[in-house]
């Protein structure tokens, strides 16, 4: 196959999109929703809450701790044969779980089954689409992940309406079904072959390479903390309004106003990441400083008024941060080597997530309300995106008027006229 | 409303100390003691009060005015024996002395109450104590005699909450069917399972296919295993309480599994399309492209070949024109 100098930037590459979008949806939606499977579970096997909701614990965990194996994988054989080898155990994993006569076989079905089938997917794809785009890089990645969002809405009616109709085991069965849909997602994900590719080696070298690349670090490490304080919301919010006496119907309106200014958040910076010049990092500080402020500012509003304006501020902000982020790692490591980085940021920026909420609900338990919880959360926030300010060209205003070449490719450049040298000498 | 003295009796044709006393006798007929005197009427009371003293005291009551359309209910739910202190207050333009009161227990005429009068506002209280069932019930107070005002007193029973809507399980399965009351501690749970249209009580000891739970008072679980088509219908669990019963439905739904098998085997065909549609739609465009390649080729190759042959005619006539031209 040909090989290409520059992304394609559209072409197939909106295939591409249609097929991450679905695969976020299939992936993350049927996780925001699991909490109607998890009612009935609860009542179903007469276990404790907390031991319930560790089945979509271990899920997200095997997610995203395995995301360095299928972006290994996918440098090695292509994300196609990956995601669609995902896709299937994904599946077989609800599909087991729907014959399940004990938790345990709930853990291991979901939990690491379909957990894992969950890892050979998203990575590679997100990975693949950053590949196929780098004019409108942040654009298609925003449209991309607005799939998490809309599959929230329309899930969570679907397995309610699926468990009324077919009860929990019927309902399993039919969303192992749906989740087959990945392996048609990953058929979709043509194979593209770039001229840096050869010249960054195997998933190995890649690996050793990034590990000693020092923005990429700093990168992950910002994501860390990110991740650290972005989760908060999600869990708690709904317990903090409860705490100021918010009916429980006015509560969920308003994490509904939050998922809506989430997705336009998403649209809009992804639009916003394209057209405006320079370093995309700067557009994540922008975004990252923005909810850091609007988290921490959550304890002083008292107002309903004033939360509502809070939240679409921390939905739009955070919505919009995630597009980017997953936009400025093409542009620090370059598209050759983006598989291996995802992957490996995705597993390291999870042990933020895994800390995140429990540390809140400590900082809750000890002082009372969730006042320092949501300051802390914005801490995070805040530190990571000063941890931003050290990558390059973020504070260079003079030079770059278009984006800043992929920085992959310089090194690569080097690389391909030193081994044609070299083949000429021989 | 704090407890009135008796001064005023119903005005009639009877004289007020003969009503008085006649009140007393039936009070402590009622009662089933003797009447120690003719005006015991209250102390009579009293004494059913001290007895029952460490029950609680219920005071409901309902407002009426002479113009009020429609008859005033009010439901009170009570679980255990308690002190009832019935009032209801009518408002009037005409003279109170004048209303005709009257307390009835459903068509039954209930004497023993208290009658006051403060301005326009005629007070009528009626006390007893609910013991047992039987003391359940409806109470009523009527004010006049042409235009009936009637408020009413519904006495229930706490109710006892099932599932609303119908329980789906699998053939082989277990399932649990609960039944709860939220305010009170039944003294018995019963199940029934439904042959028809008649309630058939479940047998604990015969099989270990049903278990009744009953470790806690509020609620009541049923426990059903190995769980065939024929346990599809309904359920009843019955809560027997201290001053009533109450009975609810619980509907149960055995499905087999090719039941959600089918649509997931026609999703699965239809991936399984999708993905070759796709697969065969990129090898139809490659082999498409490398067609377009090959012709691309071909053409160069021809392009370098009529290249060869122009440049050979062209440079015969060129020497040929050069000889001429030399010449």
């Amino acid at each position: 196959m040909a090989r290409r100098a520059e992304p394609p930037d559209g072409g197939w590459g909106w295939m591409v999109v249609l097929s991450a979008f679905f695969q976020s949806a299939l992936v993350f939606g049927v996780l925001r929703s699991f909490g109607v499977f998890f009612v009935e579970l609860v009542a179903a096997f007469q276990e404790q809450a907390a031991r319930v909701s560790w089945i979509a614990s271990i899920g997200i965990a095997v997610q995203q701790f395995g995301s360095p194996v299928g972006s290994t994988l996918s440098t090695k054989y292509g994300p196609r044969p990956v995601v669609m080898a995902g896709g299937v155990l994904a599946a077989s994993g609800m599909l087991l779980a729907s014959f399940a006569t004990s938790l345990t076989h709930l853990y291991l079905s979901i939990g690491l089954l379909s957990g894992s089938g969950w890892a050979l997917t998203f990575t590679p794809t997100l990975a693949c689409l950053s590949r196929y785009f780098s004019r409108r890089r942040s654009l298609a990645t925003g449209l991309a992940l607005t799939g998490v969002g809309l599959s929230s809405f329309a899930f969570a009616p679907l397995f309610q309406w699926l468990v009324s109709r077919y009860a929990w085991r019927g309902g399993l069965l039919l969303v192992s079904a749906l989740s087959l849909h990945l392996v048609a997602c990953g058929a979709l994900l043509r194979p593209l072959s770039l001229t840096e590719d050869p010249a960054v080696g195997g998933p190995g070298a890649q690996l050793t390479s990034l590990l000693r690349h020092g923005p990429f670090l700093r990168y992950t490490l910002a994501l860390t903390l990110i991740n650290t304080g972005y989760f908060i919301p999600y869990v708690h919010l709904m317990a903090h309004l409860q705490d100021l006496d918010w009916e429980p119907l006015s509560a969920a309106f308003l994490l509904s106003v939050v998922a809506i200014s989430d997705l336009v958040g998403r649209v809009a910076s992804g639009w916003l990441g394209d057209t405006v010049p320079g370093p995309v990092a700067r557009l994540l500080m922008l975004w990252t400083t923005l909810t850091g402020v609007s988290l921490a500012l959550f304890p002083v509003a008292r107002t309903p008024t004033a939360l509502m304006v809070l939240a679409v501020a921390y939905g739009f902000t955070s919505g919009a941060l995630t597009p980017v982020a997953f936009s400025v790692l093409p542009e620090l490591v370059g598209t050759g080597r983006i598989y291996c980085g995802l992957g490996m940021v995705q597993m390291v920026e999870s042990i933020g997530g895994l800390l995140g909420a429990p540390l809140s609900g400590y900082l809750r338990d000890r002082t009372g309300d969730y006042t320092a919880s949501f300051v802390v959360a914005g801490a995070f926030l805040l530190v990571g995106s000063g941890i931003l300010l050290t990558l390059p060209h973020v504070f260079c205003f003079s030079a770059s008027a278009s984006k800043p070449q992929d920085s992959g490719t310089e090194a690569v450049h080097t690389k391909v006229s030193l081994t044609r040298k070299g083949l000429q000498e021989d | 409303m704090r407890a009135l003295p008796c001064l005023l009796g119903p005005r009639g044709p009877l004289p007020l100390a003969l009503l008085c006393l006649l009140v007393a006798a039936r009070g402590s007929l009622a009662d089933g003691q003797p009447s120690a005197s003719p005006f015991t009427s209250l102390p009579t009371h009293g004494e059913m009060m001290t007895k029952y003293s460490n029950l609680s005291l219920e005071t409901p009551d309902i407002s009426l005015t002479e113009h009020s359309r429609v008859p005033v209910e009010k439901n009170i739910t009570l679980e255990r024996p308690s002190n009832i202190q019935l009032t209801c207050q009518f408002t009037t333009h005409k003279d109170v002395n004048s209303v005709n009161v009257t307390w009835k227990k459903g068509d039954e005429l209930l004497q023993n109450y208290l009658l006051n009068a403060t301005g326009n506002i005629l007070y009528a209280q009626y006390m007893f104590t609910i013991i047992n069932s039987e003391q359940m019930g409806s109470y009523s107070c009527l004010f006049g005699e042409e235009k009936e005002q009637r408020g009413t007193f519904h006495f229930k029973v706490p109710e006892i909450h099932g599932k609303n809507k119908p329980l789906v399980t699998y053939v082989r399965d277990t399932t649990v069917l609960i039944c709860k009351c939220q305010h009170c501690s039944p003294l018995n749970w019963t199940w029934y399972s439904s042959n028809g249209s008649i309630q058939v009580p479940i047998d604990v000891q015969m099989s270990d296919k049903y278990v009744i739970d009953g470790t806690s008072a509020t609620e009541t679980r049923l426990k059903i295993t190995q769980l065939s088509e024929g346990d599809q219908g309904s359920y009843w669990c019955r809560a027997a309480l201290r001053l009533g019963e109450r009975e609810e439905r619980v509907e149960l739904v055995v499905l087999s599994y090719l039941v959600p098998l089918k649509p997931f085997l026609g999703i699965v065909a239809e991936v399984v399309i999708l993905v070759a549609i796709i697969l065969f739609y990129e090898t139809y465009t490659q082999k498409k492209k490398k067609h377009i390649d090959d012709g691309k080729e071909f053409e160069q190759v021809e392009q370098l070949k009529s290249d060869d042959s122009n440049g050979v005619e062209n440079n015969a006539p060129r020497h040929r024109k050069n000889e001429s031209v030399s010449q």
